[in-house]
């Protein structure tokens, strides 16, 4: 758990981040948002201390990280900014392997190690382990930076702008792979974007800021229904709302008793994804599946609206 | 579609070094004959400087090349047919000498004239410009330099130049030739260690303070355009203050003429090149990998040993290769203020209007500081390679 207390920096009489304080629960993915010079990255610096805070404290499991020394500290935190800062002296292995390096793990345990992140990130260690980043995609450098960052198994994660580089298709798989290795290995991710569908299908919670205030902290359902101010509303996007709505929701939010014709949608799809086939197949219903291929019932286009507005 | 180029063209360079062997055949002399060392010159043409046999073979051979260089296209051609008259040409100015000086005469000198250097300019010219065509990669580069001073040892080694003026000249200096030969080399090798023991972390503060970068790059500048013999002027006066009151100084051997002063200039030049290539160096390394770095938690020490240098290293090589080069000539102006080195002989050369003698130190230097720019140069490449 990290707590972020009236966290404030100054350069001068310039105010950067402003009495910033909020809660990212353990095993949680917070996405900061905001327009470019919002403060975001700052905040984000001050975290693991690459930005010393003028006021204010972070304390991470009830530890504050002031009275750790900083690069003990960095060593704890995976650390993934945009452009990932690859190494392009040293081949993949040897980035990754880099934070256990520093804490002086044995030789074995680290080749291990990298192995299995390799693994873990879908390169294959025969072929990857040692080549240089420049003989890399854009997709794979990506990848290359986060099995870096979680060389060492830090609990949390810090990300600017980790998929800023990518082109469309790479980048939402990337997103894809980041929330299965997350909920793999429950780790804690704080994400900086200035991309609020990034936001919306990435953040447990979402953290807005604009002018070096944070305006809302809050769930994307809550934010979706009950917008802070004028400038959360019209980051949100007033036309896109209710879609949104929809690609929070799961089908079982609106399964209803009956039968109805067609190819069945799975219970774990979106919303969002159930009415685009509602409207592509032209039926007012379809029948709802299980994993197994059991139909549960069916969900109805009427149905599914009414998931799309804030419910009484 | 390009129409394939014909076998046979005008090749551009080709011509040039066509017409330049055409005036070293028949407009300029081979060889230069003296009665004695300081005496005026006889200039023979090439069917007077050797026996007319073999007069003709290095005749017939250099036209043939000729030819070739301005209508062959293959660079494996040329370069072969370059050896060759590098092969026939280099042992008939041996021959000469030997043709040319009368028996049981010690005083008389041969030296090459004007139609012998015109005519290894064109062949050295058409091996050099072959090998650029071939593209080498940098250990291809090394080795072909290998092989061209292996040659050249074995011709010196074999004794069939050794009745050229200045290998006479050499055999009755040969104590002093290598004294200054290794003095020549510490100058030029030991500034530039200097330099870098000094240049290089001076070159990292001021890559990290910005005020300090300013007066470094300025003051140093400044002294890159002082003349050398300037410079050692300016440090007599100091030095030798510094040895009048400081006996372990004199004791040292420091003092205003000699090789301290010549040291130090060197070693002022060498600052600049090393300095702004480290800086340089360091600034190029990418934002990112500094940030990822620190993010990470390396050490400012960790940050720099690990990422900094190594990825300003090929920079910072490169500075080393203009030191070097820069150096080895420089170094010869050292001899001036009695600092030793290949530029003694330059010098008493001139004085005593001894060609040959000038040749003596004139020749090696250039030899070094061609050796070591083609040698560093492949490092520079080498080390850009390592990181691509």
């Amino acid at each position: 758990m990290i707590e972020i207390e009236h966290l404030t920096k100054r350069y001068g009489t310039n105010v950067v981040v402003d009495d910033v304080s909020f809660t990212v629960e353990e095993g949680t993915l917070t996405v900061i948002v905001g327009t470019s010079g919002a403060g975001k990255s700052t905040l984000l610096r001050m975290i693991n201390r690459l930005v010393e805070p003028s006021a204010g404290r972070v304390f991470i499991d009830g530890e504050d990280t002031r009275a750790i020394p900083e690069d003990e500290l960095r060593h704890r935190i995976g650390y993934v900014i945009q452009g990932y800062g690859l190494f392009p002296h040293r081949d993949v292995a040897a980035n990754i392997a880099t934070v256990p390096r520093l804490l002086g793990w044995e030789r074995r345990k680290i080749a291990q190690r990298v192995d299995e992140l390799l693994d873990l990130f879908q390169l294959d260690p025969a072929e990857f382990a040692h080549k240089f980043p420049h003989e890399l995609s854009g997709g794979q450098q990506q990848r290359v930076g986060v099995a870096r960052a979680l060389a060492a198994r830090p609990s949390l994660l810090l990300m600017d702008e980790p998929f800023g580089a990518l082109d469309a298709v790479i980048r939402s798989k990337a997103q894809d792979d980041l929330l299965a290795i997350q909920r793999r290995l429950g780790t804690t991710i704080v994400l900086v974007t200035h991309d609020m569908n990034e936001a919306f299908h990435l953040g447990d919670r979402i953290a807005v800021m604009d002018q070096a205030r944070l305006l809302q902290h809050a769930t994307p359902a809550e934010m979706l229904m009950h917008p802070a101010d004028d400038f959360v509303e019209r980051l949100v996007g007033t036309a896109e709302r209710p879609f949104r709505l929809l690609s929070l929701a799961k089908v079982q939010d609106a399964i209803e008793p009956g039968e109805a014709m067609g190819e069945p949608v799975a219970i774990s799809d979106s919303l969002h994804d159930a009415l685009s086939r509602l409207m592509w197949t032209g039926r007012d219903a379809l029948p709802v599946a299980d994993a197994r291929g059991v139909i549960l019932g069916k969900v109805s286009v009427g149905g599914i609206l009414q998931h799309g507005r804030p419910l009484p | 579609m390009v129409p394939p180029r014909p076998a046979l063209s005008l090749d551009h360079l080709g011509c040039v070094i066509a017409i330049l062997i055409g005036v070293a055949l028949f407009a300029a002399p081979f060889a230069t004959y003296r009665a004695t060392r300081i005496a005026s010159g006889d200039s023979r043409l090439l069917i007077e400087a050797l026996p007319i046999a073999m007069g003709a073979v290095v005749a017939l051979v250099a036209l043939t090349i000729a030819v070739g260089a301005a209508l062959m296209r293959d660079p494996l051609g040329r370069l072969g047919s370059a050896v060759i008259g590098l092969a026939v040409l280099l042992p008939s100015l041996g021959l000469s000498a030997g043709y040319l000086t009368p028996a049981d005469n010690t005083f008389a000198r041969v030296s090459p004239s004007v139609g012998f250097w015109l005519l290894a300019l064109s062949f050295s010219l058409l091996a050099i410009d072959a090998l650029a065509r071939m593209r080498l990669g940098p250990y291809g580069r090394i080795a072909a330099l290998l092989v061209g001073l292996i040659a050249l040892a074995l011709l010196l080694f074999s004794g069939i130049w050794d009745d050229l003026s200045i290998l006479k000249e050499y055999r009755t200096r040969s104590d002093t030739f290598w004294r200054e030969a290794r003095q020549h080399l510490f100058l030029a090798f030991g500034s530039m260690a200097a330099a870098c023991a000094v240049g290089i972390p001076l070159g990292i503060a001021g890559h990290r303070l910005k005020t300090l970068r300013t007066a470094l790059l300025q003051g140093l500048g400044i002294v890159q355009t002082i003349p050398s013999i300037a410079l050692f002027g300016l440090l007599m006066a100091p030095l030798g203050a510094i040895a009048a009151s400081v006996p372990l100084a004199a004791a040292l051997g420091i003092k205003g003429i000699g090789a301290a002063p010549a040291f130090i200039a060197l070693f002022l030049y060498a600052l600049f090149p090393i300095v702004a290539n480290t800086i340089a160096g360091l600034s190029q390394v990418p934002a990112a990998a500094v940030d990822a770095a620190r993010g990470m938690g390396m050490s400012a020490r960790q940050k720099l040993v690990q990422v900094e240098m190594p990825l300003a290293f090929p920079v910072i090589l490169a500075g080393i290769r203009i030191v070097l080069v820069q150096n080895l000539g420089l170094a010869t102006v050292a001899a001036l203020i009695g600092g030793g080195g290949f530029g003694t002989f330059v010098f008493q050369g001139i004085g005593q209007t001894a060609i040959d003698l000038v040749l003596l130190g004139a020749i090696p230097t250039v030899i070094l500081s061609f050796a070591a720019s083609i040698v560093l140069d492949a490092l520079v490449e080498l080390a850009k390679g390592a990181l691509a």
